[in-house]
C-alpha cells in the first residue's frame, strides 16, 4: 500500500510540475492585471511543494505490513468482474461510435450480465433488450435527450 | 415575514401536478438509489442528472434535491436489513438498526427511521426559510474579495475536516482546482491545457467527472465485494409501540438541531452528525448499555440528524453558493447546468425558482413518509437485484449522462477515466471530496480572484483593508494551522476517523 500511495503521489507530482511549465507558456500578468496562467502557476507550484511534503512523510512512515501486503489492484474472482466492467465500458464507447447506442448498449447489456455471472438467458435477453431500445425510446422520444446513432445510423 | 410571503408563493408553485410528479419521482428514484448498496446520494444524483436535461430548470432542481434526501432516507434500509450501509451517512444506524431487526424489530426501526428523517427535514427547511434570506442579504454586500476569501474558507474546511492526512487532501483540492483551469480562461478567453482538443475547449465536463469518481468508482469496488445477505424481517407489523415511540420523540429533536447546525458547516461531511447525535443519545441515556444491542433511540437520533443536514446543508448552497459536500457539488453543477448560478443573486434574480424548490422540500419530505412507511416491503425487495443487472443499470444511466449533456462520446471516455482513478483515489485513502469541491468553485475562485487584484492594481494588501475578507481568511489559517501543529485536532470531526 505505501509503495501504491508513492507512486500515486510521483503521479500527481508530475502532473503538477507539468501543469507548471504549461502555465509558464501563458502570461502569468498582463497590462490588466494577472494573465491566463496566474492561478494554475500559483495552483502548480503549491500542488508541487504539496507532493513533495507528502512523498517524504509517506516514505517516513513506520512499514505497516498488515496494510503494505493489501494489494491495490483486485483479486481472484473481484478481479474478473472488475476487468469486465472496465473492459465493456471500453467497448461500448467505442462501439456507439460507429453502431450507435442502440445495437451497442444491447451487446453490452447482454455480455456485462454475462461476465458478471448471470444465466438465465430469457433475462438477459429482456434485459438487454429494454436496456438498449427500451432506454433509448424513453430518452429520445419522451426525455428529449440525443442518444449516438453511429456512423452507420442505426 | 416576507420570506413567508415568498414561500406562499412556492407552495402554489410547489403543489402544481407538474412539480407534485417530479418531487415524487425524485422521492422514489431517491429511495431508490439509497437502497441499493454501493451508491451513495452523490453517485446517485449524479446518474440521475440526464432525466432532467430538458426539464425547466425549477423542475430538474426540484426532482434532483428529492433524489438527494430521498437517497439519504433509502441507506436505512439497507443498514438495518443487511448491516450494510446503502450510503456512508447511514453507517450509524447499522449499529443499533441491524440488531433490532435481528430481534424482530425491523418494523419498528424503518418506521421510526422514517418518522425521525421526516421531522428533521421538516424541522432543517423550516430553520432555512428562516436563514437563509438573512444570509443571502448578508452575502449580497460581498464584493469578489470577500467571495475568493468564502471559498478559499469554505475549501479549507473541506480540506481540515475530510481525512486523517490533511497533506493529501490539501494535494487533492490542488489537483480538482488545476483540473478546473481546463479550458478557456474565465477573463480573458484563452485556451489553457486544451492541447488543440476541441472537446477541452468547455474544460473537463463536471458531470462525467462526477460520474466516474463516483458512480463507477463504486462499481468498482463493489465488484470487488461480495454481496451481503439479508434478513428476512417481518415488516408487516411496522408501527411503533409506545414506549419505542416515547423513547425515540428526544432523541428525533436533539437529532434535528444537531444535523441542522452541522449541515451549515461545509466539509462537515453526513456522517458527522449522525454519529454525533448517537454518542448524545448514549451519553443522555438512563441505560447506556442498550446502546449497540438495538436501542431505538440510537436509530432515530442517527437517521433524523442525517436528513436535518442533508435539508440544512442547502442553506450554505442557497444563500452563500458553497457546496458542503460532494453530493452538494452535484447540485449545485446541476444549477450551473440550468444556467443558474446558486447563491445570494438567485434569491433577487430567480426567488420563484429558489421559493418553489424550499417549498418542495416541505411536500419532498411529506412524501418520503408516506412512501417509506407503508411500502417498506416493497423497498426491502429490491435489495434481491443481483449485482449483475444492479451494475449494468447503473453504467447505462452513467453513459447516457455522460454523453447527453454535450452529445460527446469523449465526455464517455472522460468517465471511464476518472471511474478508474477513483478507484485507485478510494483504496490509497486520498479523500475525493475536496477535488469535486474544487472542481466545481474553481472557476469562480479564479476569477473571484483576478478581479481582486485587478481592482487593486495586483496588490495582495486589498484582503486587509475588507475586515470580512479577512475574517474569513483567519478560519483556514486556525484549521490548517491548528491541524498542522496539532495533528488531532478535529479528529472527531473527520469523517475518516469516524469510519
Amino acid at each position: 500500500m505505501r509503495q501504491a500511495r508513492l507512486i500515486a503521489t510521483g503521479a500527481m507530482l508530475a502532473f503538477c510540475l507539468f501543469a507548471l511549465w504549461q502555465s509558464l507558456l501563458l502570461s502569468l500578468t498582463d497590462r490588466l492585471g494577472p494573465g491566463p496562467g496566474f492561478f494554475p502557476f500559483w495552483l502548480a507550484l503549491i500542488g508541487a511543494a504539496l507532493a513533495v511534503a507528502l512523498l517524504i512523510t509517506t516514505f517516513r512512515e513506520p512499514a505497516d505490513p498488515a496494510t503494505d501486503a493489501t494489494p491495490i489492484l483486485p483479486q481472484g474472482p473481484g478481479a474478473s468482474r472488475w476487468f469486465a466492467i472496465v473492459g465493456a465500458l471500453a467497448a461500448v464507447t467505442i462501439a456507439m461510435d460507429f453502431v450507435g447506442f442502440r445495437i451497442a448498449m444491447l451487446v453490452f447489456n447482454a455480455g456485462l450480465v454475462i461476465a458478471l455471472g448471470e444465466r438465465r438467458w430469457w433475462l438477459i435477453a429482456l434485459f438487454a433488450v429494454l436496456g438498449s431500445f427500451g432506454v433509448h425510446y424513453v430518452f429520445t422520444h419522451w426525455l428529449d435527450v440525443l442518444l449516438p446513432d453511429g456512423r452507420l445510423g442505426v | 415575514m416576507e420570506a413567508l410571503g415568498h414561500l406562499l408563493a412556492g407552495f402554489a408553485a410547489a403543489l402544481s401536478v407538474k412539480y407534485l410528479l417530479f418531487a415524487l419521482a425524485g422521492c422514489v428514484l431517491g429511495t431508490l438509489i439509497g437502497v441499493l448498496p454501493g451508491l451513495g446520494p452523490a453517485a446517485g444524483t449524479a446518474i440521475l442528472i440526464p432525466l432532467t436535461f430538458n426539464l425547466d430548470a425549477t423542475g430538474a432542481i426540484i426532482m434532483l434535491c428529492a433524489i438527494y434526501y430521498g437517497a439519504m432516507y433509502g441507506g436505512t434500509i439497507t443498514s438495518v436489513l443487511i448491516n450494510v450501509p446503502g450510503e456512508a451517512a447511514s453507517v450509524v444506524t447499522c449499529i443499533d438498526g441491524h440488531q433490532m431487526a435481528r430481534q424482530g424489530r425491523a418494523g419498528s426501526a424503518l418506521a421510526i427511521a422514517a418518522i425521525g428523517s421526516f421531522v428533521g427535514g421538516i424541522f432543517a427547511t423550516v430553520a432555512l426559510v428562516v436563514v437563509a434570506m438573512p444570509l443571502a442579504s448578508l452575502a449580497l454586500k460581498f464584493g469578489p474579495v470577500e467571495f475568493f476569501a468564502l471559498m478559499v474558507a469554505g475549501l479549507c474546511l473541506v480540506v481540515g475536516l475530510a481525512g486523517k492526512n490533511m497533506l493529501a487532501a490539501l494535494l487533492m483540492t490542488v489537483i480538482g482546482l488545476l483540473f478546473a483551469m481546463i479550458g478557456l480562461d474565465p477573463v480573458r478567453g484563452a485556451p489553457r491545457f486544451t492541447f488543440g482538443v476541441e472537446e477541452l475547449f468547455d474544460g473537463v465536463g463536471f458531470v462525467p467527472v462526477v460520474m466516474g469518481l463516483f458512480g463507477v468508482a463504486e462499481l468498482l469496488l463493489a465488484a470487488e465485494k461480495r454481496q451481503a445477505r439479508m434478513i428476512e424481517a417481518d415488516l408487516k407489523n411496522w408501527i411503533p409501540t409506545k414506549e419505542e415511540r416515547r423513547a425515540s420523540a428526544g432523541a428525533i429533536g436533539r437529532g434535528s438541531v444537531i444535523g441542522f447546525v452541522l449541515g451549515l458547516i461545509p466539509g462537515v461531511g453526513a456522517i458527522v452528525p449522525t454519529f454525533m447525535a448517537y454518542v448524545l443519545e448514549k451519553r443522555v441515556s438512563k441505560t447506556p448499555e442498550r446502546f449497540g444491542k438495538g436501542a431505538i433511540e440510537g436509530v432515530a437520533a442517527a437517521e433524523t440528524a442525517n436528513n436535518a443536514y442533508a435539508n440544512g446543508a442547502m442553506v450554505p448552497l442557497l444563500a452563500l453558493g458553497i457546496p458542503s459536500s460532494p453530493t452538494i457539488a452535484v447540485l449545485m453543477g446541476a444549477f450551473i447546468i440550468n444556467g443558474l448560478q446558486p447563491g445570494p443573486f438567485l434569491f433577487q434574480e430567480r426567488p420563484d425558482l429558489v421559493w418553489t424548490v424550499i417549498a418542495s422540500f416541505f411536500i419532498g419530505n411529506a412524501l418520503l413518509l408516506i412512501l417509506n412507511l407503508p411500502l417498506v416491503g416493497l423497498w426491502a425487495k429490491l435489495l434481491k437485484i443481483p449485482f449483475s443487472y444492479l451494475c449494468a443499470g447503473v453504467l447505462i444511466f452513467c453513459i447516457i449522462g455522460a454523453y447527453g449533456l454535450k452529445q460527446s462520446l469523449f465526455d464517455v471516455w472522460v468517465m471511464l477515466g476518472f471511474g478508474i482513478i477513483g478507484y485507485l483515489l478510494r483504496k490509497l485513502d486520498f479523500p475525493i471530496a475536496p477535488a469535486i469541491l474544487a472542481l466545481i468553485l474553481g472557476p469562480m475562485m479564479e476569477k473571484s480572484l483576478r478581479t481582486t487584484l485587478e481592482m487593486s492594481g495586483g496588490s495582495f494588501a486589498i484582503f486587509l483593508d475588507r475586515p470580512v475578507a479577512l475574517a474569513l481568511l483567519v478560519v483556514p489559517v486556525i484549521v490548517i494551522g491548528a491541524l498542522l501543529l496539532k495533528p488531532g485536532t478535529f479528529s472527531k470531526l473527520r469523517e475518516s476517523d469516524v469510519d
